[in-house]
């Protein structure tokens, strides 16, 4: 299905960093009572942030720059992934586990679908204008900078406070009493979207 | 070794939303429009968790509404990926330039 | 009975009328042709008629004569409004003078308004398809409820307000067949020569209003009595026009009102061609009623009079009654003769009133109301019954075709021309009432002096007695010092205890006419007798005058009803057609009866009654047929026997002339000198063509004048001034409008569309774009955030930072 050669590699590539960055991060600060005041500033966490970094980057600008819708969804899977680690590496290892579970294993999976569904030829190509492609750039490049110095210059008032990672317990006993509503709410939502998304999908009879 | 902080992993934010904002403002195809929007959901989910972990440890907040966020982000995805369907049923195309009907 | 029962009911007859005009005028045209004219009698003229006889009925046998004028001052008044800082009180004037003028004109127009039942229903009163019978009755009524409401009026301005009403009326009765042009001018000439009228009565009103500060009647007489003895408001000014003060000069000016109503002199040209009307409306307005006001409204205001404004009425009346009735000798129109001896007998009732003999004229005009309505209705009668033909010379014999019409109008004839048998109490109404005013113009002309004088010892007598003339029991309080009568001779009994003070100073007046001031006495009240301590005899001419047309009247009443009733028919084809009917001369018996009868013995007593109040004046001269005072019951007795029957002298010279068809008449008419003389009176002293030539022609001339200067001045110079406006205009217009106005809204415009184009570009319709812009706005917030708000900057962060 694949026609590059490069594809397939970029994916293998990702997958293994992304495992093994799991791994990796597990060893680090998930599974443990390390401390992160003890982790931060080491070797490992710095280097794996810029590689997870990296490959979360990467994969965005991929996202930007495929034409190709199927390549398009390759390179957000990527991205997904990264940001999977992005979450192990703050410590919401419940949370990473549903972003990979949720995004990459569902509704990645639904825009492949979607892709498959929708295009007699998922290479099919509709290219904007020139200009659009220009004013995006302008807007986004301007925009990137901007929020980088804006990130920078802020004196954030953060805490380097140690805590332990949360377990999936705090989390049911959180949305069972502070965020019950917007929990049931989300129920009822979900309920009435999966109840759309098959009235829109069903077929004409 | 540098100080890994709250600002590096904004500044990943910022590039995942800015490629979202890139490719939500230049693909024609529907579900091209739809990963950039992803791109930006998870820039914000990425946000929410940095916050939370560095500015209200133990608080889980910040991860309940990244959660929330998900949820969402998934539901949409449905209606989305639902709706592309149905546009292709009736144009044969997923270029949202062709679902012109209601410009005047 | 009291008074207020009086009063309410009169004011109920008032507005029934006024009633019955609202609803023929909206209903009129679907009641139909018999029955709009029924409502116009019952509830025009037979509810205030049932009215009027109750009251006059209570009034008569259920008073004595103290009640009765008690009542009379109890007398309903209401705050209407304020003119100024003078309350206007909207009152009924209730005296017998009043309940006799009120049930005179409801039992004469109820007839009127029976007759014209019938004698409309013989007219064609369509114009333009559509009738007119109801709007006659509408009108009718109308003149019922103005006229009775000038009766009413206890205020000088209401009683003028119902005056216009009643003039509108006339206005529009007159006209009544304006399809024809002698109806339309005949309309316009009354109205317009009564403005002129109006315009001297506006004059008085004004004075009336300013000077004596009240428009009420009484109050406006008792404070101009208080002015004169205290020689304050309107006797202090030194004001005088025509050698006239201030007081007289609103005594003419409300008289002026009077000249235009009545018709007298100068402003008589309108009566006779007001005969245009139909000949009901003749009879009832401008024969018995209406006219009258003019007469009524002197004798209201008799007590503002001074005795020069009082001469001038008189001879202005003495004026009237000799011209008209030397035209009233040459008119072969009925309607006509009938109008100028209508005339001539105002005159009579206008030159009594400047006599002094207050009562008598009033009297003349209530039997006068009666007779000269019936005979008007006589016409009418004699009209209908010959086709519409007015000319009396084509008439003759028709008394075998009209028995009772005839007959009537000859008890007409007989009541004008003062018929009766001297020295007994039996004649028709003119016989006293004319002899009456005679005897008293008599005795101010020849026996004035002899006359005050003796009345003045017999008074200096009383006066030494009777000290104190409050001791008047019948007078009230605000009328007792005023109440000089110089003869009182209704109320012998009390007469001379009136006469007393005041004929003393009449006594001494007499002997230094300007020099007595009323404190003789020693009482300001009294003072009012001082104002008239000089009045002069009357002129001799005057009562010549009137001697002499008490000789023409019965002549020429005599000729017209020989012309019309007696001889042979002189037109066969008038006199085939001559009927009548008894719709119409049911009315003339009913006349008749009251001519012959009621007038003397009711409204003579109900008169003298009133003139007590009415007349705070000084000199009501009078007498009765009973107790004369000297000197006038010696002048009326010789009048009686030496004038009184001048009727036979006017009766055999009109029948010896006439009796035999009109040879004679047109023999003595080509005789040279007559002929002449016949002339000038046939085109009635050519008042009309100088009328036209001074009036007429001279505003037509102005008129001229003003256009040639319009057109060749004002309106030159507009046009000039015009044109180089319209240059400049032009010229202006091209420098800033074109270039400056236009070019300024022109580029507004094109902006907009520019900048419409403009904002309609970025709308493309793809979502994309729009996520583009919506992501550049941001931008652009976050930049200027950094740029120029600093957020983030090193100073804010240190700022922020606790």
């Amino acid at each position: 299905m694949f026609r590059s050669r490069f594809h397939i590699i970029a994916l293998a590539s990702l997958g293994v960093v992304a495992f093994s960055a799991q791994a990796l991060a597990g060893e680090v600060a998930g599974y443990s009572d390390v401390t992160h005041a003890a982790a931060s500033g080491s070797w490992l966490e710095v280097g794996l942030f810029y590689i997870v970094a990296a490959a979360a980057c990467i994969s965005a600008l991929g996202v930007c720059y495929s034409k190709n819708i199927v390549r398009m969804s390759v390179w957000l899977f990527g991205a997904l992934g990264s940001v999977s680690l992005l979450y192990f590496m703050l410590a919401a290892n419940f949370l990473a586990a549903i972003q990979l579970i949720v995004y990459a294993g569902g509704t990645l999976i639904l825009l492949v679908f979607g892709v498959m569904l929708t295009s007699k030829s998922p290479w099919a190509r509709f290219e904007p204008r020139k200009i659009e492609i220009l004013g995006a750039t302008v807007v986004s490049g301007t925009l990137f900078v901007c929020l980088s110095l804006l990130l920078t210059r802020a004196d954030w008032a953060t805490t380097d406070a140690v805590v332990a990672g949360t377990s999936m317990s705090d989390f049911g006993h959180s949305l069972l009493t502070t965020y019950l509503v917007p929990f049931e709410l989300a129920g009822v939502l979900l309920m009435i979207v999966m109840v759309g998304a098959a009235h829109l999908a069903r077929q004409d009879k | 070794m540098e100080h890994i902080g709250l600002t590096h992993y904004l500044i990943v934010s910022a590039v995942l939303f800015c490629c979202g904002i890139f490719t939500t403002a230049t693909k024609r195809n529907a579900i091209g429009i739809l990963i950039g929007v992803e791109l930006m959901l998870n820039s914000t989910g990425i946000n929410l968790v940095a916050f939370d972990r560095y500015m209200g440890p133990g608080r889980l907040d910040g991860q309940i509404v990244a959660l929330f966020m998900i949820v969402l982000a998934a539901a949409e995805t449905a209606l989305a990926v639902g709706i592309c369907i149905n546009v292709y049923k009736n144009l044969s195309t997923v270029d949202v330039d062709s679902a012109s009907q209601l410009r005047g | 009975m009291n008074s207020h029962t009086y009063e309410i009911l009169l004011a109920l007859g008032v507005l029934s009328p006024f009633i019955s005009f609202w609803l023929l005028v909206f209903v009129g045209p679907k009641l139909g042709k018999p029955l709009a004219g029924w409502v116009g009698v019952i509830l025009g003229m037979g509810v205030p008629l049932a009215m009027a006889s109750y009251v006059l009925l209570g009034w008569w046998f259920g008073e004595d004569a103290a009640s009765r004028a008690m009542l009379g001052e109890q007398a309903f008044r209401y705050h209407w409004a304020n003119l100024g800082t003078v309350p206007i009180l909207v009152g009924i004037k209730l005296d017998s003078l009043t309940i006799a003028m009120y049930f005179m004109v409801t039992f004469i127009a109820f007839w009127i308004f029976f007759f014209s039942v019938g004698y409309m229903s013989g007219h064609s009163d369509e114009v333009d398809g559509k009738s007119k019978y109801h709007r006659f009755f509408a009108y009718l009524s109308l003149f019922a409820f103005s006229m009775l409401g000038l009766v009413l009026s206890s205020n000088l301005l209401f009683l003028f307000i119902f005056w216009e009403l009643v003039g509108l009326c006339s206005y529009l009765l007159i006209g009544f067949y304006f399809h024809e042009r002698v109806p339309q001018y005949a309309q316009m000439k009354a109205f317009i020569t009564n403005r002129v009228g109006d315009f001297g009565f506006i004059i008085g009103l004004m004075l009336v209003y300013f000077q004596l500060g009240t428009l009420d009647l009484d109050d406006a007489a008792r404070i101009f009595a208080e002015q004169y003895a205290a020689g304050t408001g309107i006797f202090a000014s030194t004001f005088t026009m025509f050698g006239w003060s201030l007081a007289t000069i609103m005594g003419v000016g409300l008289f002026c009102g009077a000249m235009g109503k009545s018709a007298q002199f100068p402003l008589h040209v309108w009566l006779p061609d007001a005969m245009a009307g139909p000949t009901p409306v003749s009879a009832l307005i401008h024969a018995a009623t209406m006219v009258a006001a003019g007469v009524y409204l002197v004798a209201r205001v008799f007590r503002l009079m001074t005795p020069e404004a009082l001469m001038f009425v008189a001879a202005i009346g003495c004026i009237t009654l000799t011209l008209m009735a030397l035209i009233a000798m040459v008119q072969t129109d009925i309607k006509k003769c009938l109008a100028y001896s209508t005339l001539s007998q105002l005159g009579y009732m206008i030159f009594g009133l400047g006599c002094g003999a207050w009562i008598a004229a009033l009297f003349h005009l209530i039997t006068h109301a009666f007779f000269k309505a019936m005979m008007f209705l006589g016409s009418g009668q004699v009209i209908e019954g010959c086709h519409h033909e007015q000319d009396m010379r084509k008439m003759g014999g028709l008394i075998k075709k009209m028995p009772v019409t005839a007959i009537t109008f000859l008890v007409g004839v007989l009541a004008i021309s003062g018929f009766g048998i001297p020295g007994t109490n039996i004649g028709l109404g003119g016989f006293f009432s004319k002899d009456e005013i005679l005897a008293v113009a008599w005795v101010r002309t020849f026996d004035w002096n002899d006359y005050s004088r003796h009345e003045a010892e017999h008074g200096e007598h009383h006066a030494a007695s009777v000290p104190a003339i409050d001791s008047d029991d019948d007078a009230s309080d605000n009328l007792n010092g005023n109440h000089k009568q110089m003869l009182l001779a209704s109320d012998p009994q009390h007469g001379d205890s009136h006469a007393a003070p005041q004929h003393g100073e009449a006594h001494t007046a007499s002997e230094s006419p300007r020099g007595l001031k009323p404190s003789a006495h020693g009482d300001n009240a009294h003072g009012r007798a001082g104002i008239f301590s000089h009045v002069p005899p009357m002129p001799k001419w005057m009562f010549y005058l009137a001697l002499f047309t008490a000789y023409i009247t019965p002549f020429y009443m005599m000729r017209c009803w020989w012309m019309t009733f007696m001889g042979k028919p002189r037109d066969q084809h008038v006199h085939d057609h001559a009927h009548e009917s008894f719709m119409m001369y049911f009315p003339l018996i009913i006349l008749a009866v009251g001519t012959c009868f009621a007038s003397y013995f009711l409204f003579r007593d109900l008169i003298s009654d009133a003139s007590t109040a009415a007349t705070i004046a000084p000199m009501v001269l009078a007498t009765d047929g009973h107790l004369h005072t000297a000197a006038i019951a010696a002048a009326h007795h010789w009048l009686i026997t030496g004038v009184g029957g001048s009727f036979v002298v006017g009766f055999v010279i009109a029948i010896l002339i006439y009796g035999r068809g009109l040879g004679i008449a047109s023999a003595i008419k080509n005789t040279v000198g007559i002929q002449q003389i016949h002339t000038i009176l046939d085109h009635k002293y050519y008042i009309d063509e100088l009328y036209h030539l001074v009036w007429v022609k001279g505003c037509l001339c102005i008129a001229h004048i003003a256009r040639f200067f319009d057109t060749w001045v004002v309106d030159m110079t507009y046009n000039t001034l015009a044109k180089l406006t319209e240059r400049l205009a032009a010229f202006m217009g091209l420098i800033i409008d074109t270039h400056g106005v236009d070019g300024i809204y022109n580029g507004i415009a094109e902006t907009a569309i520019g900048m419409g184009e403009a904002v309609r570009r970025p709308q493309t319709g793809r979502i994309r774009n729009y996520v583009l812009f919506a992501a550049g706005g941001a931008t652009v917030v976050i930049v200027l955030m950094l740029l120029y708000w600093g957020v983030g900057s090193p100073e804010q962060v240190a700022m922020l930072t606790p």
